[in-house]
């Protein structure tokens, strides 16, 4: 069985000629199917670009990049489209709800997106807002919700589609202590429950101290991916 | 998933922008409605006043040259036979048979050359309706017995001329066919005021009898021919011209000069406005989903990493550009609405247009087909409009705009 995620000598560049600034030089690694891997490193070591490139968000300038063994660099906007729609979960740090969608709206939408039946998704979200603790929140707007709230629909949005591959840009950076650990163990969950690989880009020693493996970036160069 | 409610939540974010360009819209399309309402009502009094001077159809004499466009001489012969075959149409509701003569009218102390029309005294001013005038005087009697002198009207600026009294016996001059010199006396029943200089300056009405007595002829210069529906116009016209021969038939659309002068030119003078007018909605409309895509950046990125396609996330925009239009077509359409009934209840004036002596009441003509068609144009604008803006969405870098 082929790893979920594979790098192979993975290059990107910012800018051009004098200017050009390296993000990412010489990246390997793979990640197993139900990882739980962290990306640590100081701002600026190019966490974001390679979480960019392993969402499919952005392509390496050189290099391959295979996605439950498919190489991804080939392909069109409209495949990587398609691609993050039926095998990514994004959890982001500013938690990315759609202002304009209700609670339920955000978390239904990736199952839409997906082409599902509205009884089904109806019977989803319902488990998955009681899951999460929300159910009394479903009608609100992420307006109306406190910022742990709205991680936990972003999870929980992230999650419903029940994808291969889930990527989480500081997960824990705008959650006090209490809320940083609970999004972390219904995470750990889900994980568990759908064998999803997760990797997790952030500076919280108690969420990469809680991953099975730590990948660690300087300058755009790994350190190290014990 | 309601994408139109979530469209209406976005707008409802942004209602102070939205609040802007619906104003906009809705004032650019309530003046499309009133410049247009006003055209459509001036175009309707004009075919109104073609139709009621000329008749829906025309039957002239083939046979002799024409001036300026109209006969100017009796030449049409036989006109009888083709009254009485009309008489028998449904469809025809008045015939109006008329001669056409000039000359001079003296009351002895002072002569002015007339620009004369021999009518049916019974029949002729039924026709008329709202556009007769009458300041001074009676019209003329179609019942007189031969002992009385044949009487006439005058345009009431002719009249003033001539210093003629109502009751005043007058002479006309003419010239026969033939040459000859030819006088009659009459007397002056009554004045007529229209409004245009020029028929108040010369026009002159008879009897068609005393006209024919005066020419020494039996023949008219055409028969007018009123219909019950203007829409049998044309099939009337051709019948006319298939049955007979020797005859010309010309529809009212044929004489009506002043009609497709002003048509032309407010057609092109709303043209103008109009662009003008969707030029700055498709300015507004266009704006607005610019401002909007450049302030949701990290919302569309947001879609797009979710796997929305980029068709999806330009429909969201263009429906709420096309809310954001519907909004401002139904304000627009009620304060237009409002405003030309206000207008229409004002009884306002125009200042006269050039050749008449008189104004005429503004009034704007509500039509709903008329309201619809533009409301419709200004939809498809927002949407060309949106669409074009939207172009930009697609153009997002995800991974920038998240980070």
């Amino acid at each position: 069985m082929s790893p979920r995620v594979e790098l192979e000598n993975i290059h990107k560049h910012y800018g051009s000629g004098d200017n050009s600034v390296a993000a990412l030089q010489n990246i390997n690694f793979t990640i197993n199917a139900a990882e739980f891997v962290a990306i640590e490193g100081p701002s600026g070591s190019g966490k974001t670009t390679l979480l960019s490139i392993c969402g499919l968000m952005d392509n390496p300038d050189t290099g391959s990049y295979r996605l439950n063994g498919q190489e991804i660099t080939q392909l069109t906007d409209a495949r990587r489209c398609t691609q993050r729609r039926s095998e990514i979960g994004f959890i982001f740090q500013r938690h990315q709800l759609i202002p304009a969608m209700t609670v339920y709206e955000n978390i239904a939408y990736a199952l839409f997106l997906m082409g599902a039946k509205s009884r089904d998704i109806k019977q989803r979200v319902t488990q998955m807002l009681a899951r999460i603790g929300l159910a009394h929140r479903k009608k609100h707007l992420p307006g109306q919700l406190s910022g742990g709230e709205r991680q936990r629909v972003g999870i929980a949005r992230a999650l419903i589609k029940q994808p291969k591959l889930i990527i989480a840009d500081e997960p824990s950076a705008n959650l006090d202590h209490g809320h940083a650990e609970a999004s972390l163990t219904l995470m750990r969950e889900l994980n568990k429950e759908h064998g999803a690989s997760v990797i997790i880009a952030s500076h919280d020693r108690m969420i990469i101290d809680h991953c099975d493996r730590k990948i660690t970036l300087n300058d755009g160069r790994m350190e190290n991916t014990g | 998933m309601s994408w139109l409610m979530i469209a209406l939540r976005n707008i409802l974010r942004d209602s102070k922008r939205v609040v802007s360009t619906v104003l906009i819209i809705a004032v650019g399309l309530s003046a499309l409605l009133l410049g247009g309402g006003f055209m459509l009502a001036t175009y309707d009094a004009l075919q109104e006043i073609a139709m009621r001077s000329e008749g829906h159809v025309i039957v002239l004499d083939n046979s002799q040259p024409k001036v300026g466009g109209t006969h100017q001489q009796l030449t049409l012969t036989d006109w009888q036979e083709i009254q009485d075959a009309l008489w028998a149409d449904e469809r025809v509701h008045n015939i109006l048979p008329r001669a056409r003569f000039e000359g001079l009218v003296s009351n002895g102390a002072a002569a002015a050359m007339f620009s004369g029309t021999g009518i049916d005294p019974k029949e002729e001013f039924r026709v008329w309706g709202p556009f007769l005038n009458t300041p001074k005087g009676e019209l003329i009697d179609p019942w007189l017995t031969a002992d009385e002198l044949p009487q006439i009207m005058l345009g009431d600026q002719l009249a003033r001329t001539l210093k003629a009294e109502i009751n005043d016996a007058l002479t006309l001059h003419s010239i026969r066919p033939d040459g000859q010199m030819t006088t009659l006396q009459v007397r002056l029943s009554g004045l007529i005021h229209t409004g245009t200089k020029e028929l108040d300056d010369h026009s002159l009405s008879a009897s068609i009898d005393s006209v024919q007595a005066l020419l020494g002829t039996d023949k008219i210069s055409q028969l007018s021919i009123y219909l019950e529906d203007p829409q049998d116009t044309q099939a009337v016209k051709q019948q006319l011209q298939n049955q007979f021969d020797g005859i010309e038939v010309q529809s009212w659309q044929q004489r009506a000069e002043l009609h497709d002068k002003v048509k032309a030119l407010y057609d092109r003078i709303f043209s103008v406005m109009g662009v003008i007018i969707l030029v700055v909605v498709f300015l507004a409309i266009s704006n607005t989903v610019a401002l909007a895509i450049y302030q949701r950046r990290d919302e569309i990125a947001t879609f797009g990493a979710l796997g929305t396609s980029t068709a999806r996330i330009c429909t969201n925009f263009i429906l709420e550009a096309l809310l954001v239009g519907l909004i401002a077509v139904l304000a627009g359409m009620a304060l237009g609405y409002a405003i030309a009934n206000a207008i229409n209840l004002a009884d306002l004036w125009m200042p006269a247009p050039p050749g008449r002596s008189e104004g005429h009441p503004l009034y704007i003509y509500i039509s709903l087909p008329h309201y619809l068609a533009t409301a419709a144009i200004l939809m498809v604008t927002s949407v060309i409009a949106a669409s074009v803006a939207t172009y930009r969405a697609t153009r997002i870098n995800i991974a920038e705009a998240l980070s």
